[in-house]
């Protein structure tokens, strides 16, 4: 441990005139990256051409927000009819990445788990993004893996509840759950030929 | 001489590619999608914002640059938590909103200051001498006012909002305690060799520019990005 008395700054070090100089090369050597290197980087603005010599230009265009698809848009609406103590599973297959926009509406007041498994994983993989009663859900979603991505509802009133789905986005089937059994849908492109 | 400001350069240029430091991605999402008290996770995102926090960590260098002893560190330190925790608690229940780009070029401006005042600026060239623990304490206040205009990008939910704050807070605590002992440690085994006078000189003037550096960003984002 050091115990002698130390300078808290270099006050009594340096002679004017380098701190001058530090100043103004501080205020140079700023000013030189920022003309050289963020203009061009964050906007896209290239004074000194700096920007095209290091390739900096590409970084002002940020990500691009269109994400074009060759083809397989479809969309697909489905209703389930549930009894009272009822449930039905369906699941699109999507691609890793693939997006879709949904909204589902019921009669009732349904419990409802979206979910998805992993592509030959199953039900080992499982992830959960919500679970809730209610009477409708909208939004978007992006498939974080490839698998099957979708709904179980079920229906844990007295009365029966209808639930209708409207679904679009880059799936090419989905697959039903119910009654102890499940089969597959295939959904054609709008496109399809 | 030359080597001074060719080291000054090389920090500078190594500042300036680490930019636009606010919460960001998952830990945004997750930010807005809490409703209720969540201690460990805004613990977790305090203290992460400090250590990944260059703006925040240049100005706490420049503060123990030429502090030699531990208590003394601790009291700067103290004061600059005392001041930012005042501004970040008060700003976020207040509802006290500034804009993020004119608050972070004032903390850059913080950098500039302290640099200025480790080369001995105020009182070899300017002829006075402004009380440091007054400033660390002001300027304590300017970040802090900096970390609550950023939390309130968010929809931040009312549930919870004081435990999450307060939690956020002491994350920013740790995050501090846990960089400073990195650089003061640093600073230390630097201290060790003959460079460390030697070079103090060229450390100060870079720390000047890297903060010259973050304001003229924040001011170009202010002017530029609206």
């Amino acid at each position: 441990m050091n115990t002698q008395k130390q300078p808290t700054s270099g006050a009594t070090t340096y002679a004017p005139r380098s701190i001058i100089i530090a100043t103004l090369a501080a205020i140079v050597v700023a000013a030189l990256v920022f003309v050289a290197a963020i203009l061009p980087a964050e906007y896209g603005s290239d004074p000194l051409g700096t920007g095209a010599l290091l390739g900096l230009n590409a970084l002002a265009n940020g990500e691009n927000p269109l994400e074009e698809q060759v083809e397989g848009y479809r969309h697909d609406t489905v209703e389930f009819i549930l009894e009272p103590f009822q449930s039905v599973e369906y699941k699109y297959h999507l691609d890793f990445d693939a997006p879709m926009v949904f909204d589902w509406q019921s009669t009732g007041v349904p419990y409802y788990d979206m979910h998805a498994e992993p592509a030959g994983i199953g039900e080992a993989g499982v992830q959960s993004f919500k679970q809730d009663n209610g009477i409708a859900q909208t939004g978007s979603f992006h498939a974080p893996f490839a698998g099957i991505h979708g709904w179980f509802w079920e229906n844990r009133s007295g009365r029966e509840v209808t639930v209708t789905l409207n679904a679009a986005g880059y799936f090419y089937a989905s697959t039903v759950f119910r009654d102890g059994g499940d089969y597959e849908r295939n959904i054609d492109a709008v496109n399809a030929p | 001489m030359l080597l001074r400001y060719v080291i000054g350069l090389a920090a500078a240029f190594a500042t300036s590619f680490a930019f636009a430091h606010s919460i960001e991605g998952g830990d945004a999402s997750f930010v807005a999608s809490i409703n209720g008290p969540a201690i460990g996770p805004f613990i977790y995102l305090g203290a992460k914002h400090m250590v990944t926090g260059y703006d925040h960590l240049l100005f706490l260098v420049g503060v123990i640059f030429f502090l030699y002893r531990p208590v003394d560190v601790i009291k700067y330190v103290t004061l600059f938590a005392a001041g930012h925790s005042i501004t970040l608690l008060g700003g976020v229940l207040g509802g006290l909103q500034v804009n993020a780009y004119l608050i972070d070029a004032i903390i850059g401006l913080s950098i500039v200051y302290k640099a200025f005042e480790n080369l001995g600026g105020f009182e070899r060239l300017l002829g006075f001498a402004i009380d440091t623990r007054l400033a660390v304490f002001v300027f304590g206040l300017f970040h802090g006012l900096g970390l609550a205009t950023k939390l309130q990008e968010f929809a931040l939910s009312e549930n919870g909002l004081v435990t999450n704050i307060i939690s956020f807070n002491v994350g920013v605590e740790i995050g501090q305690v846990l960089a400073l002992s990195g650089v003061f440690i640093a600073l230390t085994l630097w201290r060790t060799t003959g460079s460390y006078l030697r070079y103090a000189f060229a450390a100060n003037t870079a720390l000047m520019a890297g903060g010259f550096l973050l304001t003229c960003y924040q001011l170009s984002g202010y002017f530029l990005a609206a």
